[in-house]
């Protein structure tokens, strides 16, 4: 079996959060902030897109939208189950209402009229 | 069934950034002659005249900057040699002409052709030896990342032939909602929030529970937990992570291309640890070239059925995704694949991704475009009976 070496890189050299966003990181941008633009706003960044200029400020605001995303459809989730938990007992109530009376006839929908 | 086949569970894919096949791969041609890489007779005229070869002079980090221009308008230019003729017949003579048109520097735009020696990536070359090897592999779009990379998630690109914001169209739905709507599990894995995806208005925002963390990965790796099929997207950016410094590690230039290395070793360590082994199969694969020199020319295709109009295409033609983009590296790895395959006599792109990834988990599966049904798909070539204990390891 053979052992490779995998390379070691010092950080220090191959880093540069002030190297200039190229055309990818641009791209992510926009489409971030295309997903922004639909959150709530209370889930909006403050960051202006058209000043990032640097990796480093490229990164700040997509971790931004990212978590923002996340957690906006986190708290719908909690909003679906809190509602969800409620539900049982609006079934029960409506099981009742949806009974039928103990000695009354069964209506043939004759003479009903129509909304 | 190969005893291989048959213990298939999981499909991870590994897709990194802009780099052509004889960048990464072309050396190998010295060591295995089935490998289409490098070979002698090989250049591209620079603005002078003069014919510029490949040499392995490539840098890790700060020769490719500026970022080489792969918009479409220069693939194209990259492609074709400049001929804008109705007649004409993709020559792989621009690629020098395409960078000079950045700098107007002659020399610099001679480093287009530039190539690593064998020695200086070891884990991807490692890879394509040990395993198999793909000698035609093609971008989808002689164009940028994010349409290219539309095509492994979704077997089109709904017609963008650039960057810009795209919508997924009915029918067609991405593998990941056809995975789960089929009861098997998917996932994308980003590096950190930092790096995030490249897959943001379609899946991202709408389905963000599909995704997760590179360190979740390497959890569901080492727990077994890793869902059927998995896509892993590098860390685009230079940034402050939680545990210091991330340096981005996507190869993209003029990012740092033994980050790269040491990603992708990690990457395979991370499966090759884990229970999954013996079930498991990885594709490394590069979205697009990155505008650098590969000396295969992009074969035909059939078209596609959503087009590009003239006036999105930049070249004052229209495209009907006809043409497949410039060769990439691509490696299949698995204990079940013969150790130096070289994969000859077929063609593969990104649509070949979620192509396999149905026929293996989905099985027939109409709602796919004419492009995706028609891609070849890749995971016969775990083809053997025993299981291989001669894999590399990597440290």
């Amino acid at each position: 079996m053979t052992t490779i070496h995998i390379p070691r890189i010092d950080p220090q050299s191959a880093m540069d959060r002030n190297r200039p966003v190229n055309a990818l990181l641009k791209s992510q941008i926009l489409h971030l902030h295309e997903a922004e633009r639909r959150l709530p706003v209370r889930h909006h960044t403050d960051i202006y897109i058209n000043a990032i200029k640097t990796e480093g400020e490229a990164g700040e605001y997509i971790r931004a939208v990212t978590e923002a995303i996340h957690d906006a459809h986190a708290e719908a989730a909690a909003r679906r189950a809190k509602r969800a938990a409620k539900k049982p007992e609006v079934i029960d109530i409506a099981a009742v209402a949806d009974d039928e009376p103990v000695g009354k006839p069964k209506s043939d929908g004759k003479g009903k009229k129509k909304s | 069934m190969p005893a291989g086949l048959d213990n298939l569970r999981h499909i991870v894919v590994l897709m990194m950034e802009n780099r052509s096949f004889d960048h990464m791969l072309g050396s190998l041609t010295a060591v295995n002659p089935a490998i289409d890489g490098i070979a002698a007779g090989l250049s591209n005229p620079d603005t002078t005249g003069a014919l510029v070869q490949p040499q392995p002079l490539a840098a890790f980090q700060g020769q490719l900057d500026p970022d080489p221009d792969h918009h479409f308008p220069a693939v194209d230019l990259q492609i074709f040699g400049g001929d804008t003729s109705p007649g004409r017949v993709a020559n792989m003579q621009g690629f020098v002409k395409s960078y000079f048109n950045q700098q107007e520097d002659v020399g610099h735009s001679q480093k287009i052709m530039y190539y690593f020696a064998q020695n200086q990536l070891p884990v991807l070359t490692t890879l394509a030896l040990e395993f198999a090897v793909f000698n035609r592999w093609f971008a989808s779009i002689p164009g940028p990342t994010i349409c290219n990379r539309a095509f492994a998630h979704y077997g089109t690109s709904f017609g963008q032939v650039a960057m810009n914001v795209f919508y997924e169209k009915e029918p067609y739905k991405s593998i990941y909602e056809r995975m789960v709507a089929a009861g098997h599990t998917a996932k994308i894995y980003y590096y950190d929030t930092t790096s995030s995806t490249m897959e943001v208005v379609n899946l991202l925002q709408n389905e963000p529970q599909l995704f997760a963390t590179y360190q979740q990965f390497l959890a569901d790796c080492a727990s077994g937990s890793l869902p059927d099929y998995s896509f892993v997207e590098p860390n685009y950016n230079d940034h402050d992570g939680d545990d210091g410094e991330e340096v981005a590690n996507d190869q993209h230039p003029d990012h740092n291309i033994q980050a790269g290395e040491a990603f992708i070793a990690s990457i395979y360590n991370a499966i090759k640890n884990s229970p999954l082994w013996p079930n498991t199969a990885l594709l490394v694969v590069y979205d697009e070239h990155g505008g650098i020199y590969d000396h295969v020319a992009p074969p035909a295709c059939i078209p596609d059925q959503f087009p590009a109009a003239a006036s999105d295409t930049g070249t004052g033609m229209p495209f009907l995704f006809d043409r497949l983009g410039v060769r990439v590296p691509a490696i299949l790895i698995s204990p079940w694949v013969p150790k130096g395959t070289v994969v000859s006599g077929r063609t593969f792109e990104h649509a070949s991704i979620p192509a396999t990834v149905t026929k293996q988990f989905l099985g027939s599966y109409a709602q796919r475009t004419a492009r995706e049904i028609a891609a070849d798909t890749f995971v016969d070539l775990i083809s053997l009976d025993v299981m291989r204990q001669d894999c590399p390891d990597f440290d």
